[in-house]
């Protein structure tokens, strides 16, 4: 998640690691919301993900100046130190952390740092899960700064279930979510591209996969949950 | 409190009995009378038939009417299984197993229950 990329180097995504055996019933209990109660109950590891809407004011620029110094920007695309400090901060990076679209903006871009995140875990063969969390009795329990915004909570552990997980859960079409050019028309998959997609694995056969239903009746079983 | 009638003959088990038929195939309910023999117990335990269960974790909103699943009530019935396996004498895999049985009751019918609470 530390080197994701990340709009003008703000990283604005922080994150707090609690062990859940180490957090009292009653706190954990609270943390809980209805429908993510059971993921939280069963994942020995949380990350509760937060936005750090100070991270632009704070670093006034200097990260910035980092990439120009390592050759990440550059004059080729018109970047300098002295650009950085007279015109990129005062003038647009400042004023943009006090719009109110920033928040939203920077959501995204922790959005996008936390599920390389996710899937750094699957790969390293671990299972994980993305949950609301109560802010408030997290806040209190983790000493959250006030200018943090609370995101979401990775719930961490060892899956039980295969390593397809049931399969490619269903999705809406493509065409109706891509388009070309314009709005309205549907950006059309190629044939080619998707059979190169499948080969690799990197879209799965669709759920549910013939044994998914007997995988989790199994499960349940094992672990007690209801059927 | 004994059932006016016999178990399977209640609207919210006739939901459960098709949630699990659709969820897993068969007929769990018959395939495992364990499941029914629960639930009634359940229900001699608590004074309640399954409707009247059921009817209990909800609340109508006083301004719209509308209504809703009731987190306290629900907590309630939580509190009322977790008596239920203390007076029922089993641990262990048992005692999970009797749980799981009245969540499912619960779960087919609409209501959000899961191990954690219990």
């Amino acid at each position: 998640m530390r080197i994701a990329s990340c709009a003008v180097n703000a990283h604005w995504l922080r994150a707090v690691v609690v062990q859940r055996s180490e957090i009292p019933q009653e706190i954990l209990d609270s943390l809980k919301t209805p429908v993510t109660a059971l993921v939280q109950e069963l994942a020995p590891v949380h990350i509760y993900c937060y936005l750090d809407l100070g991270s632009v004011k704070k670093a006034q620029g200097t990260r910035l100046k980092e990439l120009v110094d390592v050759g990440a920007l550059n004059p080729s695309h018109g970047w300098s130190h002295k650009f950085v400090d007279e015109l990129v901060y005062p003038q647009i990076l400042e004023p943009f952390s006090e719009a109110p679209a920033y928040p939203v903006a920077a959501a995204f871009d922790c959005g996008g740092a936390g599920t390389q995140g996710l899937l750094v875990a699957v790969d390293e063969g671990l299972g994980v899960c993305w949950t609301a969390f109560n802010p408030e009795p997290a806040k209190e329990m983790m000493d959250i700064p006030d200018d943090w915004l609370p995101l979401y909570v990775m719930n961490v552990g060892y899956p039980l279930e295969s390593r397809e997980a049931g399969g490619q859960r269903p999705r809406p079409p493509f065409e109706e979510l891509y388009f070309d050019g314009k709005v309205g028309r549907p950006f059309p998959r190629d044939p080619k591209v998707v059979a190169e997609l499948k080969r690799e694995k990197m879209i799965m056969p669709p759920a549910p996969l013939p044994s998914r239903r007997q995988e989790v009746r199994d499960l349940s079983r094992k672990l007690g949950l209801p059927e | 409190m004994e059932l006016e009638r016999p178990i399977e003959q209640y609207q919210s088990v006739a939901t459960w009995a098709k949630g699990l038929q659709e969820q897993w195939g068969g007929d769990p309910l018959a395939e495992e009378p364990e499941r029914l023999e629960t639930l009634a117990a359940f229900c001699r335990f608590d004074g309640r038939d399954p409707e009247e269960l059921l009817a209990f974790c909800f609340l109508r909103r006083k301004e719209t009417g509308v209504r809703f699943a009731s987190i306290k009530r629900r907590e309630a019935v939580a509190e009322q299984i977790r008596a239920f396996r203390t007076t029922s004498g089993r641990s262990g895999t048992e005692a999970r197993r009797l749980v799981s049985h009245l969540l499912s009751f619960f779960i087919h019918n609409g209501i959000q229950m899961h191990t954690g609470m219990i």
